[in-house]
This record gives structure tokens, sequence and C-alpha cells, in this order.
């Protein structure tokens, strides 16, 4: 049967015509299986209309609902409520915005902008190489592209750019710098080389301390550290 | 509330996309790198075009290879012609059938990751509707990246245009479409962050809003898909066509109607009752569980309201079983992998073990702004307006007619985005820097805002939401009878004139959520009166729209519905024909493109 929780969001708001931030607590009688995106369109419909939030797939598949819960990055779209007070023993939720971009209102935040990193590692193909003789599609063998598939599935929804510690300043981050591990690897691809200077730049792979967090939280449960370990190492 | 509304900026360009997600981008990658150095704006809601819906989709993208040596392009012509109940249009079936396979090439040259068979070629995957030798036995014609095709052109459109130096503007809508003397000279948008209105002037502009069925109560769209595109062509006195056609994808996730793909399916998944008998068997003997959506659809509903359908009471909605227990363990890890974790995540349950509780969710939406071939948008005795382009699933060329067969979108996006692309080419050529703005000057959109934001009363944008999505779903959804298509256009009207007395909590114009929802919850209402018109005035059935009291299709409905309601419920009909260019033709095979009878 269906079960239904007594849950509080303490919300981390900000309002940008005051500049100002306070936090305030909203208490929701939830069913378990509703998504934390649902809790906040119910706050928006009985509650506070003013509150502010990001989606919009609403089934993990687009990266624009990351916000941190508990201290952890995750999507709220796919937080259901019963699992939420499973995974972190609680009916109380500390929500906050994302910490890698500025915030544009409550749990908005300028994701356009933190893209920037992304752009900057060439999520192309640079310089592709020749056709396939008979014209049509580059062979690859299934084998070559499981190697990389995995890392093709990030949505960048930096919540692991979120999380890892060194991402904040001139690092790429671990899903632009996983962008540009795709496309190292990615057979098609022949401007390896300035590929390779994206990745050894000063601010890059080598920023990251392999403590994994990225992983960790990746929603989509990419090993992203496992990509950027191939990077330093060089094999790829 | 204390700004007046005014344009804050303009910008200029010589290509505006409105709508950056898979076609707007293939559009604009096509001009970045035939015309290099083209000023191209490409304008999303969400925070990058990588997060547009095309991004959602799963299964896959038809397309034949002139050399395979079972399937041929005509097999794939005549499907989407009976898919579409006969009501395509045959020059645009052919064109882009024709294309496809060009495209497929195209997308893996610059960087796709498709899935691969042991060959290293591009692998391909059986979808409904689609079949060898005109309706034999199914055919393998649905190229893939795993389960989440979309996401691979999204990706590669997307990163491509970055090459090309396309300027992207996130997190606005546009809001209007500008005219001056007959030709479209841009828009104007309204940015969320910042909360200011820019003009944006542009030689040529393509509107690729996408997706709209945000109106019914259980639909697989995303939060943004509110059908803002059409609105804008309503506002704008242009005509909208077949709105009526409204798909119903068969197995929606039970609850919010998160969608699983087709691809389980032809994968061999199989829908079953609470017998667990495979229905389908006897409504589709051929086809089966691989017979069009429309069909399917149907059948559960039918299903259900004799009594062999389930109920789930978490959701408070019935469902029938999708059955995936039997697919191997390969199948399950590689190839649906997305879908499966969906339903472990979403409905709590393992399809490796458990039967999969599913139910139509509404989809896609057939109809759109009425454009040619070539992606020229019509306006009156349709004519074409100048500097105006549509495509995607906003538009209606129309290569699905009234019904659309899995895989013919994301294949529509490539070809038709490129096929307009080049058309902006050449439009180029000749095109004009349109005159700025005299300052000043009305704008519809000012009154729009100023209604909102100065609205009193007592109505909450939640309820009049909720009015609407139940309403469309059960009045204007899969099964529809007179009287209550009447009714809701009653209620919409009702809803129209409610939604003016919404009072917004904050009137700040900077990141207001609300007062972004309630333009939005407009648009719906819009589309939705629409629908609802053409659902009314269309008494057959043909395709996706079923009328009980006319069960059958008739050849007086031999045409396309066009719309036109420049003021709200200031509704007035006409008519598109039907292009039969192949029937016409007389070549091979010709009798098949008749209209013939549709059995699977
Ligand atoms: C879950 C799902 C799965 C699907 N699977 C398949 C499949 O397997 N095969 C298939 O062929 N088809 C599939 N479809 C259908 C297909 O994906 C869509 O029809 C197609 O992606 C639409 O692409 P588009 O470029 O027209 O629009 P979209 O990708 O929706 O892009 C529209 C863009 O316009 C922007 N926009 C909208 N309104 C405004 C505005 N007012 N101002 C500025 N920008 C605006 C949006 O933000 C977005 O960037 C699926 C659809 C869904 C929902
Ligand atoms: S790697 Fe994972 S966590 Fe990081 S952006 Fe991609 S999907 Fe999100
Ligand atoms: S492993 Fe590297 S990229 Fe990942 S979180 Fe740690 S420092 Fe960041
Ligand atoms: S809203 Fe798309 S991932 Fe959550």
């Amino acid at each position: 049967m269906l079960e239904s929780y007594t849950i509080t969001l303490e919300v981390k708001r900000y309002d940008p015509d005051t500049k100002l931030t306070w936090m305030q607590a909203y208490q929701v009688e939830a069913s378990g299986i509703l998504r934390f995106v649902d809790v906040l369109r119910e706050i928006n419909d009985e509650q506070d209309p003013t509150l502010a939030w990001p989606s919009s797939c609403e089934h993990a598949q687009c990266g624009s609902c990351g916000i941190i819960v508990n201290g952890k990055p995750l999507l709220a779209c796919e937080l259901l409520v019963k699992d939420a007070v499973e995974q972190f023993r609680t009916h109380k939720f500390r929500l906050r915005p994302l910490t890698i971009a500025p915030v544009l209102r409550d749990l908005v935040v300028d994701l356009e902008k933190a893209y920037d990193r992304v752009h900057k590692a060439k999520p192309y193909l640079i310089k592709p190489t020749s056709p396939h003789p008979d014209g049509d599609e580059y062979r690859i063998a299934p084998k070559t592209l499981e190697m990389y598939s995995e890392a093709t599935r990030c949505i960048n929804c930096f919540c692991c750019a979120t999380a890892c510690i060194s991402s904040h300043h001139h690092f790429l981050g671990p899903n632009a710098t996983m962008a540009n591990m795709v496309r190292l690897m990615d057979p098609r691809e022949t401007a390896k080389k300035e590929r390779m200077d994206i990745l050894y730049r000063e601010n890059n792979v080598y920023r990251c301390h392999t403590a994994r967090a990225c992983s960790f939280v990746c929603p989509k449960e990419i090993d992203v550290s496992h990509f950027l370990a191939l990077g330093k190492e060089g094999r790829f | 509330m204390g700004e007046a509304l005014t344009i804050d900026s303009t910008l200029r360009c010589d290509v505006l996309v409105i709508g950056a997600g898979g076609v707007g981008l293939r559009a604009a990658t096509q001009i970045g790198e035939h015309r290099p150095g083209t000023r191209i704006i490409a304008l999303t809601k969400a925070f990058s075009p990588q997060k547009s819906h095309t991004t959602t989709a799963q299964g896959g993208m038809a397309a034949v290879d002139p050399k395979d040596p079972v399937d041929r392009p005509i097999f794939h012509m005549f499907d989407t012609w009976k898919g579409s109940d006969c009501s395509a249009d045959q020059n645009v079936v052919k064109k882009v059938c024709d294309m496809g396979w060009e495209e497929m090439v195209w997308l893996e040259r610059h960087g796709m990751h498709f899935s691969r068979t042991e060959e290293g070629r591009i692998a391909k995957r059986p979808f409904g509707g689609h079949m060898l030798n005109f309706g034999e036995t199914k055919a393998f014609r649905a190229c893939y990246e795993a389960d989440r095709t979309g996401k691979g052109i999204m990706d590669t459109v997307w990163a491509e245009c970055l090459k090309y130096g396309v300027n992207f503007i996130g997190q606005c809508i546009a809001t209007e479409i500008l005219f001056k003397d007959g030709h479209c000279i841009g828009t104007i948008i309204f940015r969320f962050p910042e909360g200011k209105f820019l003009a944006i002037l542009a030689k040529a502009t393509i509107i690729a809003t996408g997706g709209k069925t945000k109106m019914y109560l259980v639909s697989s769209n995303c939060r943004g898909n509110t059908g803002d595109g059409l609105a804008l062509a309503l506002n704008a006195g242009l005509p909208v066509m077949d709105l009526e056609a409204v798909q119903f994808h068969p197995t929606g996730m039970v609850g919010p109607g998160i969608l699983a793909s087709e691809a389980l399916r032809g994968e061999g998944a199989i829908l079953r009752n609470k017998d667990e008998e495979p229905f389908m068997e006897r409504y589709a003997p051929t086809a089966k569980d691989l017979a069009p959506r429309d069909l399917i659809s149907r059948a559960i509903i039918q299903e259900i309201r004799e009594g062999r359908g389930l109920f789930h009471e978490g959701h408070n909605a019935h469902h029938v079983w999708l059955d995936l227990r039997h697919l191997p363990k390969e199948v399950h890890e590689k190839k649906i992998q997305e879908v499966c974790s969906f339903f472990k995540r979403f409905v709590g349950v393992d399809p490796e073990k458990d039967l999969c509780p599913v139910t139509p969710t509404a989809h896609y939406q057939m109809g759109g702004i009425p454009t040619n071939e070539f992606g020229e948008v019509q306006g009156d005795t349709q004519g074409i307006v100048p500097g105006l382009f549509a495509c995607g699933e906003v538009a209606a060329a129309s290569l699905h007619g009234l019904n659309r067969l899995g895989t013919n979108s994301l294949l529509e996006l490539i070809t038709m985005g490129r096929v307009t692309g080049e058309r902006v080419i050449e439009y180029l050529k000749d095109a004009k820097e349109p005159e700025a703005l005299s300052p000043g000057a009305p704008h519809m959109v000012f009154d729009q805002f100023s209604t909102y934001l100065h609205a009193q009363g007592k109505e909450k944008y939640a309820q009049i939401r909720d009015t609407l999505r139940n309403l469309m779903m059960e009045k204007v959804g899969i099964f529809r009878t007179e009287k209550p298509l009447q009714e809701a256009i009653e209620e919409l009207r009702e809803l129209k004139e409610r939604a003016t007395h919404i009072p917004l909590a904050a009137t700040s114009l900077r990141a207001n959520q609300d007062l972004w929802q309630l333009w939005e919850l407009n648009n719906l209402i819009t589309v939705s009166m629409v629908i609802a018109q053409g659902a009314l005035a269309r008494k057959e059935s043909r395709g996706a729209h079923f009328r009980e009291d006319y069960p059958k299709r008739s050849d007086e409905f031999n045409y396309h519905t066009l719309v036109y309601m420049p003021q709200f419920n200031e509704v007035s009909f006409g008519k598109r024909p039907i292009d039969m260019s192949i029937f016409e033709a007389k070549g091979e095979h010709f009798e098949l493109f008749d209209y013939i009878e549709r059995e699977y």
C-alpha cells in the first residue's frame, strides 16, 4: 500500500533582487513514490509559488536538476522520497544549490556558465579520419567502443564537478575532462596532439587527486575517475 | 511592479534558430559547414542546447542503406504512408526516406557513437510498423545508440555548432515573432536570469521549438514542452495543421508517464493483460507487439475497459504489463540499460525479474506549423512567408500525417534539418538586413506580461494547470466523441478566462519561475483549444485521431486540417490537400500509395 512520509525540506534561498540569502523550512506530507521534483512542485502549488528550482526531462536524462541534498550532489528528479528517507536515514533534508556556478534564485544556478568548461574540452571531432573507402560509416569494433562508451553517457549535470574538491578554480573538472578523454579514445579523432595539450595543460588532469568523489556521486554511475586516471597514465 | 516593460537591447544575426534542439541545430550545422562566417544565434529554454528534449529520445532512427541486401527505401516509404493512415505527404516521405542513410553517415562522421555490429558497422533493430516487402515481416531498420539515440544526435549537432561559433542563448523564451512588410525579421526574447527583453533581428528565422504534449496529465514530454512555437505562430495569424493528431505512446511507465521505448518491444518485450495473455496477438495478428502506436494504445485501453487491465494503487492508475523477463541479460545490460534503470528507480520493479506496469502516455504531436518540403512556412493560401522557416516536431511538412511511426521523428530531424538549412543558405543570397525596430512600438508580449503582472483574483495556477491536464486526457485523449469534445471547448474557454485572474506571488521580472510558467500555461490552453477544435471537426477516425462516433476513415477527410486562431477562440478552418506524388508518378508499386486499407 501507499506509504506516506512527513518530511521537512530546509531550503537555502536566495533573492537576486535583494541579494539576501536565508534558510526556509517546508513541511510536506508526501507519498514515498514521489520524486523530489514532485515534492518541490507540491510546495509551489500548496505553500510557496516563489520557490525556484530547476528541472526539464524529469527522468534523469538531461542533467538540469542537480541540487545538493544533505551534502550530496544529486538529481532531484530521480530521488524518490522513500529512497531518500532510507539513504539519508532522516526525514529532514537540507537542499542547497550546486556550487559550480552563480546562483540565479534559490536552487537554480547558472549552468549556462558552467558549460563553458565543457566547451573548452571541444566535445566534437576536431579532425576526423578520412572516410571509409566504401564512402559509408567508419568501422568501429564493439570492443573498441566499449572502452569509452560509458563515458559518453554523461549528461553534464555537474554533480561530479560540484563534489570534486579541485574543480573550482582552474581545473576544467571531471565531466569536461572526461569529454576530452572520449575523443582521445575515439578512433575517428586524429587531432590527438591538440587533445593531449588540453588534457595536460597546467589547469587540467593533474589537478585531479584521484579522490574519486566524482565516481561516487555520478547519478549515471559512470566511473569518472577511471577515465581521468587513464588520462594521467596516457592510456588511450 | 515598478519596472516598465521595454526592450533592453537588440542583437543582430543572419540566422536565428528559435529552439536549439536536434532539428534546429542540424539546420545550424548545415549552414555553419556550408556557409562559413554566417552569424547564427540559437535559442533554448534550457541551460544548454544539450539539455533539449531530443536528448531523451531512446530507441532509434530509421534509415535504409541503399546497399542493404533485403531492405529498400520504397518499403520504408510504404510503411510511413500506411502508418500515417494515408495522410502523410508523399513528396516529403520520398525525400526523407531517400536521404536517410546519407544522414546516418553524416552523423557518424561527425562523431555520433552509434552501437555497432561485430563487423563494426552501425547496428540496427526492428521497430513498430517498419516491415520488409510491404508489410510481410519485421525489418531491421532503426539505427541506434543503445537506448540513448536522441542523446547521441543532440551531442553531435550541439558539439558541431561549437565548432562553427554558433551563439547559444539559453534560459530564454521567444515570446513573439516580428514581421515587417510580410517578412519575418526575428523575435523578442525574455531572459530568465536577468528578466530582460531583447530583440533579435535576423535575415532568416527558423522555428524549431519541438514537442508540445504537456497539456495531458500523463505525458512523456519535458517540463518546457508547452507548445510555445505553435502559440507564437497562431498569435501571428499563421495557420497550424493537423493538431488533432496527438500520439499516445502505448508504454509510458505508470505514474508520471516516463517513456519505456518501443525499442524494448523491438528487442522482444511482450505486452500482457492481467491474465498475462499476450493480447496484441488478437488485435494485430501479423505485427503483434510491433504494430503502430495508435493501434496498440487503443488496444490497451480496450483491455482495461473490458476488465482485463490492472490497477496501480500507489499511482492511482490503470495499466497493463510489459514483460521483459525473457530477454537475455546481455540485452538488459547493454542495449536497454537506461530504460531498465528507469523502471528500477521510478517504479521500483526490476525488469529482469518483474512484470513492468505501463499505460499509454501523450508523447508526440504529428501536426504543427505547415511547411512545404523545404521547411518554408506556409501562410494564407499556402503561399510562403518570406524569411520564416520551421522544422522538427513543431512543424508539419508532413512526414507523419495523422500518425507517426517510431524512429521516423529522429530521422525527420536530421533530414529536414539539413534541407531547411540548405534552403536558408539559398534565401540568404538576396536577403536584406532588417531595419531597426522603431523605439516604443507596441508589442503583444508586453500586453501579455502586464496582464500577468497586474492580475487580481482568487484563481490558482496549479488548479488551472491540473484541470487542463485532466480535461485533455479525459475528453480529448485516445478515444473522442462529439459531446465531450464540445464540453472540452467550452471548458477551455472558461480556463482561458480564469487564467487572467491568477495573481502572481512575486512580480519581480528576474528569475521568476511563476511568471514564466504562467506564460507557458497560456500557450498550453491556446494549443489545447486548437487540438479540440480540430478533433471536433474531423468526423472520422484516422491514425492517432479516433472518434468513437465515427470509427472509420472517410475519403471525405482526405486532407490536412488547417486552423487559424489569431485571437483566442476566434477559430477558422482551412484545408491542405495531401500530396500524392509517389502515386501520381505511376512508378514501380505506385498502386500501394493509393488510399489503401490499413491492417497489421
Ligand atoms: C521520451 C521520448 C523518446 C523519444 N524517442 C524517439 C525515438 O526513439 N525515435 C524517434 O524517432 N523519435 C523519438 N521521440 C520523438 C523525438 O525525440 C522528438 O520529436 C524530437 O526530438 C523533437 O526534436 P526537436 O528538435 O523538434 O525539438 P526539441 O529537441 O524538443 O528541441 C526544442 C528546443 O526548442 C527550445 N524551445 C522551446 N520553446 C522555446 C521558446 N519559446 N523559446 C526558445 N526556445 C524554445 C527548447 O528549449 C529546445 O531547446 C521521442 C520523444 C520523447 C519525448
Ligand atoms: S560524469 Fe556523471 S556526475 Fe559528472 S556531469 Fe556527467 S553525468 Fe553528471
Ligand atoms: S577523482 Fe579527480 S576529478 Fe574526481 S573528484 Fe577527485 S579530484 Fe575531482
Ligand atoms: S530533470 Fe532532467 S535529469 Fe533531472
